[in-house]
C-alpha cells in the first residue's frame, strides 16, 4: 500500500467525485424511500383490503429478492423491454436506475419498520383519541405516528447505515461511486491504497450518521423521562 | 318522552358466544350520577364503551342528547355516518382505567388538543381554560410536564381534565381507580366527588363500594350482561332485592 502524500493527492479528486456520487445515491434514496415507506406502511394496515394486499405483496417482492437482481432488472431488464417494445421511456440511465431501485427497495424495509412501530402503540391511544372526536386519519398523524418516531429511530438508523454500504452495489452497473473509483484506481496502479481510502470514506459517513441518530434519539425521548 | 342525556334501549351485544349486554335499557338524566357495579365480566365496562362507540352494539338503540347514535329496525342495527358519530360521542367523554394520556404531549397539550384541533376553539382561550381545569384537579404546576413524569393518580387527574375540556354532557368513568395503588385512589376520588357536587352528569363503573354509595344518585347492579337491580344507593346496599346482588355485596364488602 502506498500512502505517500504525493500518491494520495493524485487519487484525491477522483475519490472525492466518487464520494459525492455515493452521497448523492444515499441522500436521494432516503428522500424518496422514507416517505414512500410510510405510504406502504399505512397501506399494509389499511382497512381497504385490495390496497392492503397490494402493499403487502410489494413489501414481499422487494424484501424477498436480492437488491442486485432488482438493480439489474431496472437497468438491463427495462432496457431490453424498451428495445423490444419500442417504449423507449422505459430505458433508464445508470444513475436514475440506481436511485429508483434503491428507493423502491428501501421503502419496503422502512414500511415494515414503520408498521411494526405503529402496531406497537397501545390500543388505549386510539380509544382516547376516538372519544375526543379524532377521525382515524387525524389519530394516525397527530397521536400515533408522533409516538412511533422514537421507537423507530434505532431500526431506521440501522437500515440507513446498511444503505451507505449498499450504495457500493451501484458499481455493478458502472456508476462511478466511491467503490468503483477505488477499484479502477487500484487496478490501474496495482496498489490497495484506493481501497483503504474508500473504506475510510464509508467509515466517515457511518460515523457521522451514528452521531446524528444518537442526537435524534435523545431529542425524541424528552417526553419519556421518568418521574424525578 | 323525557330528554335523557343518554338513553339505551334493549341493547344487546355479544363477543362470539359470550353475551356482554343482554337487553339493557337505561336512561340517564341531566345531573344524575349513575354508578354501575357488578363482578368482572358482568358487562358494566362494555355498557359504557357502547355509549361512545368504542364497541358496536348488535341490536337495540342508543340515543345521546336526543340524537340517535344507533337504532334497530327490521332486526338490523343502523349506526349514524362516521362524521355524525364523531360529533355525537364528543358529547360524552371517557376517563379510562389506564388513563391513555398522549405520551408525546405535555399535560397542557393533552387537554387542549381536542378543543383546538377538533372543536376549533381559539388556542389562547383553550389554553386558559385548560389551566383552569388543571387548577380544578390540583395540577396547575404540571402544565408543561409530560405524562411519563407523573404518578398514576396525577395522570388520572390530567385525564379527567382532558375529558372535561371537550365540554361533554356526560362523563363516563371506566374503573378510574382500578389501576392505582390504594393509597392514591383518594386524590382521584376527591376530584370525582367535587365534579359530582358541581352537578356534572356522570356514569361511573367502579369497585369502590364506599365511594359508589357516597357519590351515586342511582346504583345499577349488573350480572351476566343484564341489569338485575337499580335504585337509590341506600336501598341497593342496605336491602338488596335479589339474591345475586346480596351475594355480590357479601363478597365485596
Amino acid at each position: 500500500m502506498n500512502l505517500s502524500y504525493d500518491y494520495v493527492v493524485t487519487l484525491w479528486p477522483a475519490l472525492m467525485r466518487g464520494l459525492g456520487e455515493t452521497l448523492s445515491i444515499f441522500f436521494l434514496t432516503l428522500v424518496f424511500s422514507l416517505p414512500l415507506g410510510l405510504v406502504f406502511a399505512l397501506g399494509s394496515i389499511s382497512r381497504f383490503r385490495p390496497f392492503r394486499i397490494l402493499c403487502r405483496i410489494y413489501v414481499w417482492l422487494f424484501r424477498g429478492t436480492p437488491l442486485m437482481l432488482q438493480l439489474f432488472f431496472f437497468y438491463y431488464g427495462l432496457g431490453i423491454m424498451a428495445n423490444q417494445s419500442g417504449l423507449l421511456f422505459l430505458r433508464l440511465a445508470r444513475f436514475p436506475a440506481v436511485v429508483i431501485t434503491f428507493a423502491l427497495n428501501y421503502a419496503a424495509y422502512f414500511a415494515e419498520i414503520y408498521r411494526a412501530g405503529i402496531q406497537s402503540i397501545d390500543r388505549g391511544q386510539y380509544e382516547a383519541a376516538k372519544t375526543l372526536g379524532f377521525s382515524r386519519s387525524r389519530t394516525m398523524f397527530r397521536i400515533i405516528i408522533p409516538q412511533t418516531i422514537r421507537r423507530i429511530i434505532p431500526p431506521v438508523s440501522n437500515e440507513t447505515i446498511t444503505l451507505v454500504k449498499d450504495t457500493a452495489l451501484a458499481n455493478v452497473i458502472a456508476v462511478p461511486e466511491l467503490l468503483k473509483v477505488a477499484k479502477d484506481a487500484s487496478n490501474r496502479d496495482t496498489t490497495t491504497t484506493a481501497y483503504f481510502l474508500a473504506a475510510m470514506g464509508y467509515l466517515a459517513i457511518t460515523f457521522v450518521l451514528t452521531v446524528v441518530y444518537q442526537k435524534l434519539e435523545k431529542r425524541f425521548s424528552r417526553h419519556e423521562q421518568e418521574a424525578v | 318522552m323525557t330528554a335523557h342525556i343518554v338513553e339505551m334501549e334493549n341493547v344487546n351485544k355479544r363477543y362470539g358466544e359470550v353475551v356482554a349486554l343482554d337487553d339493557v335499557t337505561l336512561g340517564v338524566d341531566r345531573g344524575e350520577h349513575v354508578v354501575i357495579i357488578g363482578s368482572s365480566g358482568s358487562g358494566k365496562s362494555t355498557l359504557l364503551r357502547c355509549i361512545n362507540h368504542l364497541e358496536a352494539i348488535d341490536s337495540g338503540a342508543i340515543t345521546i342528547n336526543g340524537s340517535p347514535l344507533a337504532e334497530t329496525s327490521d332486526g338490523r342495527v343502523r349506526y349514524r355516518r362516521e362524521a355524525e358519530i364523531r360529533k355525537l360521542i364528543m358529547q360524552t367523554a371517557m376517563v379510562f382505567q389506564h388513563f391513555n394520556l398522549f405520551g408525546h404531549l405535555t399535560c397542557l397539550d393533552n387537554i387542549t388538543i381536542a378543543p383546538i384541533e377538533i372543536q376549533k376553539e381559539n388556542p389562547r382561550e383553550a389554553k386558559e381554560r385548560a389551566m383552569d381545569l388543571l387548577r380544578l384537579v390540583g395540577l396547575e404546576k404540571k402544565a408543561k410536564v409530560y405524562p411519563g413524569q407523573l404518578s398514576g393518580g396525577q395522570k388520572q387527574r390530567v385525564a379527567i381534565a382532558r375529558a372535561l375540556a371537550i365540554r361533554p354532557s356526560v362523563l363516563l368513568f371506566d374503573e378510574p381507580t382500578s389501576a392505582l395503588d390504594p393509597e392514591i385512589t383518594g386524590e382521584v376520588l376527591k376530584v370525582i366527588r367535587d365534579l359530582a357536587a358541581k352537578g356534572y352528569t356522570m356514569m361511573l363503573v367502579t369497585h369502590e363500594m364506599g365511594f359508589a354509595r357516597e357519590v351515586a344518585n342511582r346504583v345499577v347492579f349488573m350480572d351476566n350482561g343484564r341489569i338485575i337491580e337499580e335504585g337509590r344507593p341506600d336501598r341497593i346496599f342496605d336491602s338488596p332485592a335479589s339474591e345475586r346482588l346480596g351475594m355480590f355485596l357479601k363478597a365485596v364488602i
